[in-house]
């Protein structure tokens, strides 16, 4: 009777059998992807011929200078780049604040032990998993009472409460396994909570800080409920300015616009993983130092 | 140069009284051994002194201060962990400086001590290293060397060897004792090893279950132990123990064997049962049978090198005797034996102390 065993059948047709799954795994993502690239660069009588896979006869970058800078959502015709700085203006500070914010936290929960501490995690592990939908309203009533509905700080502020549950669990997870004996070493160098946390921590986080800071960036990039319900008309991010340009019915759909505007928004969170991926492998691994 | 005073030192971990009623005083320029076996308190208790652990009540003077409330880095301390516990991403020298540039010395003064404790403890070619690139003894002399820039009058260290292979391990406590004697401050040392405790210390605190059970010197410790726990945890091959009755003329009753204890320095009169503990070193073989003597089953012997550890049986009850390999070799099924009872420990079986 024949076992399944990798030594003894044959090599070749294990492989092949890997390499067909992940190619077609693969295609399923990047399909979509293909259509979404050759479309946006097609001209719209191309598109209109109805062949979705066919390659564009006359490429073309201008839907994507259409798309940043005129395209139509409402009444103003600025295109995207209004939305797109709107997100940087509501991702920069959100995400610092709210990496910082857990990292503190985090830090305090794991290393300096005070009475409640284990409630409180459970309470941040349930927080973290209840629907925004159930307590939007409460949100949107307290946040117009005092005065920061429809608001730049507002949109942040709802960002970081959003996203500290998260990222308190992870950096509390993350700094629970360094040595508890750092800090009463550090506490017996004289340093007190906030130095040993400057000086000894966070030179030690690079990676946890990356991940999570990509964790974020995406996150609140991508989100788009949160940013139509408390951004105020004026700082709409680009995720809902995408939305506003591809919904608009007036003459004909530009799928080649909005194909390029789709482009463009989800374009920074990929930029961000290409530029700093490595910290996801690096970093983590160079934890404390044992005998 | 500073002493410590610990009174009536209480701590609880929920329902577990880890820390009971200690007492402690320690002369200046003492090195204090607490030696216990795991889960005993002594750490803990080391940490309450330097400040790292809260305690429930009692109080602890450093060098005549009361310091029961102050915090860590005020107590006069220096602390050597055991996982050395090195900043992981700053170089030796940034390790060794950095409580002095947290309190403020200035830089000059920061550079003059770390030179000269580099220099103490031949540290100074891998100055600019990070502790990851060092070995595990090279690591455990810059956590020394943290320790002593410092310059602190009192020096904690928690089993701060048992991470090291055998060979520095007995290097390294070489050099504790060396450095002891030079800088003259009060070391107070936790660890599990009694052989450590035995060559390091001036006065050996052995714990159980959060008490104190014996604090004097390690050749008191060794030769007259308080306690039935103390006498068993200390010296290696351990002492063996025997149950006996002890009648009001002195004599032991042992499974039908009489013996004379005359000879025994009793501290306290009584009758009854008891243990008798003997080390191996207590028993000699008689081998002329002319001789008087107690005759006993031989076990099975173990070579240890300069000596053989061999084990008996007298009425049911084993011990072991520490023996000229060549004279145990000859050893047949039975042999006569002879106990040093003056120099024998006597435990009363109901209270486990020192009789």
């Amino acid at each position: 009777m024949a076992t399944f065993d990798r030594s003894a059948g044959s090599p070749f047709v294990y492989k092949l059998a890997i390499y067909l799954v992940l190619i077609l795994v693969a295609a399923a993502f990047l399909l979509p992807m293909f259509v979404m690239v050759v479309t946006a660069l097609k001209p719209m009588d191309e598109i209109r011929s109805g062949s979705i896979f066919s390659f564009p006869v006359d490429p073309s970058l201008d839907h994507f200078g259409k798309a940043w800078l005129s395209a139509c959502s409402g009444l103003s015709c600025s295109g995207l780049s209004e939305g797109f700085w709107n997100s940087i203006k509501i991702v920069v500070p959100a995400t610092a604040f709210s990496v910082l914010a857990g990292a503190v936290t985090g830090y305090a929960l794991a290393m300096w032990p005070f009475r409640g501490a284990k409630a409180l995690m459970t309470a941040l592990m349930i927080v973290a998993f209840i629907p925004y939908q159930v307590i939007l309203y409460p949100i949107v009533r307290i946040f117009s009472t005092i005065g920061l509905y429809n608001s730049l700080p507002g949109i942040i502020l709802i960002h970081v409460i959003f996203g500290l549950p998260v990222m308190t669990m992870i950096f509390k997870n993350y700094y629970i396994g360094l040595p508890q004996e750092l800090i009463k070493a550090a506490r017996i160098d004289g340093a007190g909570f906030t130095r040993i946390f400057v000086s000894i921590i966070l030179p030690m986080s690079p990676g946890i800080l990356a991940v999570t800071t990509m964790m974020q960036f995406t996150a609140i990039w991508n989100d788009y409920l949160l940013g139509l319900i408390f951004a105020g008309r004026d700082n709409l991010p680009m995720t809902v300015q995408l939305s506003n340009i591809v919904h608009v019915s007036m003459g004909e759909i530009e799928y080649n616009v909005n194909m390029a505007a789709t482009l463009l928004t989800a374009l920074p969170p990929l930029l961000l993983y290409f530029l700093s991926g490595r910290y996801f492998v690096q970093g983590i691994t160079a934890g404390a130092v044992k005998g | 140069m500073s002493g410590i005073s610990i009174k009536d030192l209480n701590k609880w971990h929920g329902p577990l009284h880890v820390l009971q009623a200690i007492d402690l005083q320690i002369d200046p320029g003492e090195f204090i051994v607490l030696l216990g076996p795991s889960g005993c308190g002594k750490s803990t208790l080391l940490n309450a002194i330097a400040g790292l652990e809260p305690i429930n009540s009692g109080s602890i003077d450093i060098g005549g201060v009361d310091v029961t409330h102050v915090d860590p880095s005020r107590r006069g301390i220096a602390m050597v962990f055991q996982s050395y516990a090195l900043y992981p991403t700053m170089s030796v020298r940034k390790n060794l400086s950095f409580g002095l540039t947290v309190n403020k010395v200035p830089k000059a003064t920061i550079n003059q001590r770390v030179d000269r404790v580099a220099k103490m403890l031949q540290i100074e070619s891998y100055l600019d290293r990070k502790p990851a690139a060092l070995s595990g003894g090279q690591r455990q002399r810059v956590a020394i060397g943290r320790a002593l820039v410092r310059e602190s009058s009192v020096c904690l260290f928690d089993e701060p060897l048992s991470n090291l292979d055998a060979k520095l391990r007995t290097e390294t406590r070489g050099e504790l004792k060396r450095l002891h004697a030079s800088l003259g401050a009060t070391m107070l040392y936790v660890t599990h090893d009694q052989i450590e405790a035995m060559t390091l210390a001036t006065r050996v605190a052995v714990m159980k279950g959060g008490k104190v059970e014996q604090y004097a010197p390690p050749e008191e410790l060794y030769e007259r132990p308080a306690t039935l726990f103390v006498a068993g945890f200390v010296g290696s091959p351990s002492m063996s123990f025997l149950d006996a009755t002890l009648t009001s003329d002195k004599t032991l009753e042992l499974g039908g064997l009489s013996l004379d204890m005359r000879a025994y320095p009793f501290t306290t009169e009584m009758t009854g049962k008891v243990v008798l503990g003997l080390r191996p070193e207590h028993i000699s073989i008689v081998e002329d049978t002319a001789q008087p003597g107690i005759d006993v089953t031989t076990l099975f012997i173990e070579p240890m090198g300069a000596d053989t550890l061999c084990w008996f049986e007298i009425a049911g009850q084993k011990f072991s005797a520490r023996l000229n390999p060549v004279l145990a070799r000859t050893l047949g099924k039975t042999a006569r034996v002879r106990f040093a009872l003056e120099r024998a420990s006597l435990f009363d079986s109901a209270t486990e102390k020192r009789i």
